[in-house]
């Protein structure tokens, strides 16, 4: 069973995942990795991700509490470098562009990862490295097309957007709307899902249609979500998620 | 001990069916007690409550070449159904039930060439199968010309298995708390599948024996009361003719009329009792 993040360059696929493992977690706990032991080898001193340079793949064992109790899941996580999602490199690698296509097209979960977009980003933070909805929006027409025609039975497809202490003002509040409890009545699935779209994704719905369209019965919707490293309740949504499907 | 499988159109509900059926020993009913018995009942009933009652549908059933390779990889589950209506006899039904696939139902139109897939259909067609529970969900424009072609080729081909004589049908109209079909539930065969799928009824009619045939209509999700018939239900997308859709509330989840055609198809008569 695999799980695959894909997504540009330094949009956090692999902060996102590896944070996943730190022991603070709420409902979701990564069993196998050692946070502490294997900082070194992905963040730089400073704290940040260092940059993925080969398509990684490592087991995780993940445990999630779920209504019906612990929920295990087993999966191989694969991180590739965002370079690989570059025309270029994949008209220059045909035969690994394609070997991994196929990895995608056998996974069970996609999940993809994407930047803020200029316009949503708090005042204090530099606009310069981000890009605008415009050009935000033309990329996402591309992910549209590779959901459709690359792989267009994948069983779970989640797109999360990363970052959020960067564009939210009122993180924690955000969150707890979006919580999951296993015992209480929160938003479910489809709310939540709407609950972002509607906030964050609103000009790219028909992309989204487009996706969940061709997709047909063949796969289940699309999910949004919205991610950051910072704060564990959105990091753990869209495991939980997941989980209740593939979880034991 | 009943075989059963359950057919039909991809999106038709079966797996949900299936996990609502799997779920019920939870919910309080005082006529029926369902015990699942096998580890596939417990798995699914687990995911009622994570996935259906958390607002998301379950994964559809496909041939992946992964989990499913052939028939012997769907799930099956194995039911003891206890009904004791109020001042009567108890009464007992034992099922084995395989959910299908709906990838196989939609082929037998083009005629299905894949050896892996017709070995699903040999499977429902083997002789110890008691009878198949047939979900259709489509009843606009063109539900019922696609749905007489599949029912033609089914009816040939238990012709050819020798079944056309001994095959319980029961045809089942699911998801019939939307608002066109809801007041057509009390006598599905007139007022949802003469209106709605004419075709296919009456070719169901003349191919399949007046006692190996019955109509019903059923709903997983059900209504929110008794008396206040709004679907239990909230559409994924604004789409157009896309079938998904979730329980909206939970808490009032009642499935509607679950329980009778399983009945029927194992013991060769129609429940009495209510749902
Ligand atoms: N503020 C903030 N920074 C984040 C978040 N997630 C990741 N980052 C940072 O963003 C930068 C890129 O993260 P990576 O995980 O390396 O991104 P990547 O997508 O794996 O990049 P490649 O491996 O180069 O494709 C790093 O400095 C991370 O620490 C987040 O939620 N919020
Ligand atoms: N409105 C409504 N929708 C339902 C009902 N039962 C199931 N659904 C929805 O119908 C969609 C398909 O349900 P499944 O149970 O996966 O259908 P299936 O027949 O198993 O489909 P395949 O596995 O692809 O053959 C999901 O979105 C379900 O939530 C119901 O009673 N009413
Ligand atoms: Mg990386
Ligand atoms: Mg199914």
């Amino acid at each position: 069973m695999g799980v695959v993040y894909i997504g540009d360059r330094s949009v956090g696929k692999t902060h996102l995942a590896f944070e996943l493992a730190n022991p603070q977690g709420q409902y979701v706990k990564v069993c196998n990795l050692n946070y502490d032991n294997l900082k070194p080898i992905f963040l730089q001193p400073d704290g940040t991700a260092r940059a993925t340079s080969t398509i990684d793949n490592r087991t995780l064992d993940v445990q999630v509490q779920l209504s019906t109790g612990r929920s295990q899941v087993s999966v191989e996580w694969i991180d590739p470098p965002g370079e690989i999602f570059r025309v270029p490199w994949q008209l220059e690698h045909p035969s690994e562009w394609n070997s991994f296509l196929e990895t995608v097209r056998q996974s069970e979960g996609i999940l993809l990862v994407l930047p803020p977009y200029r316009e949503i980003l708090k005042p204090d933070v530099n606009p310069e490295t981000y890009i605008t909805q415009e050009q935000w929006s033309n990329r996402f027409d591309r992910w549209t097309k590779f959901f459709s025609y690359d792989c267009p039975k994948a069983r779970h497809i989640l797109i999360c957007l990363n970052m959020a202490d960067l564009f939210s003002d009122h993180l924690d509040k955000e969150a707890q709307t979006l919580a999951f409890n296993p015992y209480g009545t929160q938003l479910n699935w489809l709310q939540r899902h709407i609950y972002v779209r509607d906030r964050y994704f609103f000009f790219v719905q028909s992309h989204l249609e487009e996706i969940n369209r061709i997709r047909g019965v063949s796969g289940l919707s699309v999910r949004c979500f919205i991610t950051s490293i910072y704060n564990r309740t959105l990091l753990e949504l869209p495991w939980i998620y997941l989980a209740s499907y593939l979880g034991n | 001990m009943g075989n059963i499988c359950v057919i039909g159109p991809t999106g038709a509900g079966k797996t949900t069916y299936l996990a609502a059926l799997a779920y019920c020993p939870q919910v309080n009913n005082q006529i029926f007690t369902i015990t699942s018995v096998t580890e596939d009942a417990k798995k699914i009933a687990n995911k009622a409550q994570t996935i259906i009652k958390n607002g998301a549908s379950l994964e559809p059933t496909i041939i992946d070449g992964v989990k499913i390779k052939s028939f012997y990889d769907l799930p099956l589950y194995q039911f003891k159904i206890k009904i004791k209506p109020w001042l009567k006899k108890a009464d007992e039904i034992n099922l084995v039930v395989r959910d299908y696939p709906g990838e196989i139902f939609n082929e037998l139109v083009s005629g299905i060439y894949n050896e892996l897939h017709l070995e699903f259909i040999e499977e429902c067609l083997k002789k110890d199968i008691e009878g198949c529970l047939l979900l259709l969900h489509g009843w606009e424009d063109n539900s019922d010309n696609f749905y007489s072609q599949v029912m033609g080729k089914f009816i040939e081909l238990m012709d050819k298995h020798d079944r056309s004589q001994n095959l319980r049908i029961a045809v089942a109209m699911s998801k019939c708390e939307r608002g066109e079909l809801w007041p057509g539930r009390l006598d599905p065969e007139n007022d949802i599948f003469n209106v709605h799928l004419p075709r296919t009824k009456s070719l169901l009619r003349q191919g399949i024996l007046a006692q190996n045939l019955q109509f019903y209509a059923i709903s997983t999700f059900g209504v929110l009361e008794r008396n206040d018939p709004r679907p239990n239900r909230q559409d994924e997308t604004d789409q157009i003719g896309s079938s998904r859709s979730i329980l909206r509330i939970p808490k009032k989840w009642r499935p509607y009329n679950l329980i009778s055609p399983l009945y029927w198809l194992s013991k060769g008569k129609r429940m009495r009792y209510g749902v």
